[in-house]
């Protein structure tokens, strides 16, 4: 399957579409023809995986986008400067041109209370003013992964902190890259699209169509199974998962293109079903993840 | 007003949204079939798929009770069927149905005010395989 795919122009062309817009700003940036950017990423309510899965990006790399692309000024996960240090480096930029990108959803309940990210003049500084505060004055702003785009996990039932999506709170439009976590790629790709030429083109979700235009189930390698009826009734087997509860038909991104960890696979090509970590409404709309007492037998 | 002439009223204002709603009321109507109907359909229907089906159904649908209905699940090798709007679709087979489930639905159950709530509009049960209707309880 691997050397079909990798022969087609669909998906080698698509492989290359964050490394070309990387690499075109920072060819900008060394000519002097474009500044680099100031970059916020702020995480909410989440679990640090959307940092963590870009510093694990390759061609483009995180080395690029921080010593090429953007100012880094300020992650929690991955900055030298700790406690109140960290917080002013944070609203240092505010008067100043930043993007701001946003990890994990934010807990709205009792003015949410329930995730202090730092202090600042020793006062406690919640997720929900962080966001507020920074969200409305950004040039653009990213939701990295699901729980930012649609409050993912963290909203997902009973939701005792009331966690939702970050365009719930703000007033401005967010561009929003779901996936838990989000692919290196798309992150990469959409960033250094901006600073070429401002905002994407996107879906009537606001996801940009080059990173999630198309169902995962229409490029997906195991697809002629399912045109011939071919399931899978066990995790292992090669074929169509659509019986064991496979969201490929439901979900919109190309992570059988781009695949993880350096595009060395994805969970389809490992036999396991995609849960539709990208679509809306994941994890609750998406279970169960797996079924084994399903349809068995042909009925078309 | 005679139904057909309401079916064609309608689809002469709203030709792209209506498909779905003269299958509906077609397939859910009580009575015989007005042969005009397909007669008036056959001169303006644009949508071919629509009028096979149409000219291809039969009045005598089986009809299936809410208890029946629960039985067609998906589970245990049982066939995956929905209701919605008085008619029985076939979901087994179908993608967005995985495991004959649909973000967060189950099959075996009456999902017209799911769908009312989510496609309205959308031309898209056509594709689907019609296996009855619903009984009156």
């Amino acid at each position: 399957m691997n050397k079909k795919t990798g022969n087609c122009p669909n998906f080698s062309m698509r492989q290359k579409t964050a490394s070309v817009l990387v690499n075109k700003v920072i060819d900008k940036i060394n000519k002097e023809n474009l500044k680099k950017s100031n970059l916020i990423w702020l995480e909410l309510t989440g679990c640090s995986g959307n940092i963590i899965s870009l510093l694990d990006g390759a061609d483009p790399n995180f080395k690029d986008l921080i010593s090429q692309m953007v100012n880094f000024i300020y992650n929690n996960s991955l900055m030298a400067a700790e406690g109140e240090a960290a917080i002013r480096r944070l609203f240092s930029v505010a008067d100043d041109d930043y993007i701001l990108a946003v990890e994990g959803a934010v807990t709205t309940k009792d003015n949410g209370i329930y995730n202090i990210i730092g202090n600042w003049r020793g006062k406690p500084v919640t997720a929900y003013e962080a966001i507020k505060q920074l969200g409305e004055k950004a040039s653009y702003v990213i939701a990295v992964g699901t729980c930012a785009s649609d409050g993912g996990i963290s909203a997902a039932k009973p939701n005792p902190a009331e966690c939702v999506g970050i365009q719930s709170i703000l007033n401005k439009k967010v561009i929003k890259l779901p996936g838990c976590p989000c692919n290196p790629d798309w992150f990469m790709g959409t960033l250094a699209y901006i600073m070429l030429c401002g905002e994407p083109e996107l879906d009537d979700k606001a996801r940009p169509l080059m990173f999630y235009s198309t169902l995962i189930h229409d490029i997906c390698p195991r697809r002629p199974y399912f045109e011939k009826g071919i399931f899978a009734s066990k995790l292992g087997e090669k074929t169509c998962m659509f019986k064991l509860g496979c969201r490929g038909p439901v979900t919109r991104v190309d992570c059988p293109i781009t695949k993880w960890n350096h595009r060395v696979n994805w969970p389809i090509g490992d036999d396991s079903p995609c849960i539709g970590c990208a679509q809306f409404g994941f994890p609750d709309k998406m279970k169960p993840f797996i079924s084994y007492n399903t349809t068995r037998e042909e009925s078309k | 007003m005679d139904e057909y002439k309401i079916v064609i009223k309608m689809f002469n204002n709203q030709k792209s949204k209506i498909n779905d709603t003269i299958a509906c009321l077609y397939i859910s109507s009580k009575y015989h079939p007005p042969k005009n109907l397909i007669k008036h359909l056959g001169k303006k229907i644009l949508n071919i798929k629509l009028l096979q089906i149409i000219q291809n159904t039969t009045p005598n649908f089986p009809m299936f009770t809410q208890a029946e209905l629960t039985t067609y699940n998906g589970k245990n090798g049982n066939p995956a069927y929905i209701a919605i709007n008085g008619v029985v679709y076939d979901v087994t087979n179908e993608a967005t149905w995985a495991a004959a489930t649909h973000f967060g639905l189950s099959a075996g159950k009456d999902l017209t005010n799911a769908f009312a709530s989510c496609h309205a509009g959308q031309p898209i049960l056509n594709k689907l395989k019609i296996v009855g209707k619903m009984a009156d309880e």
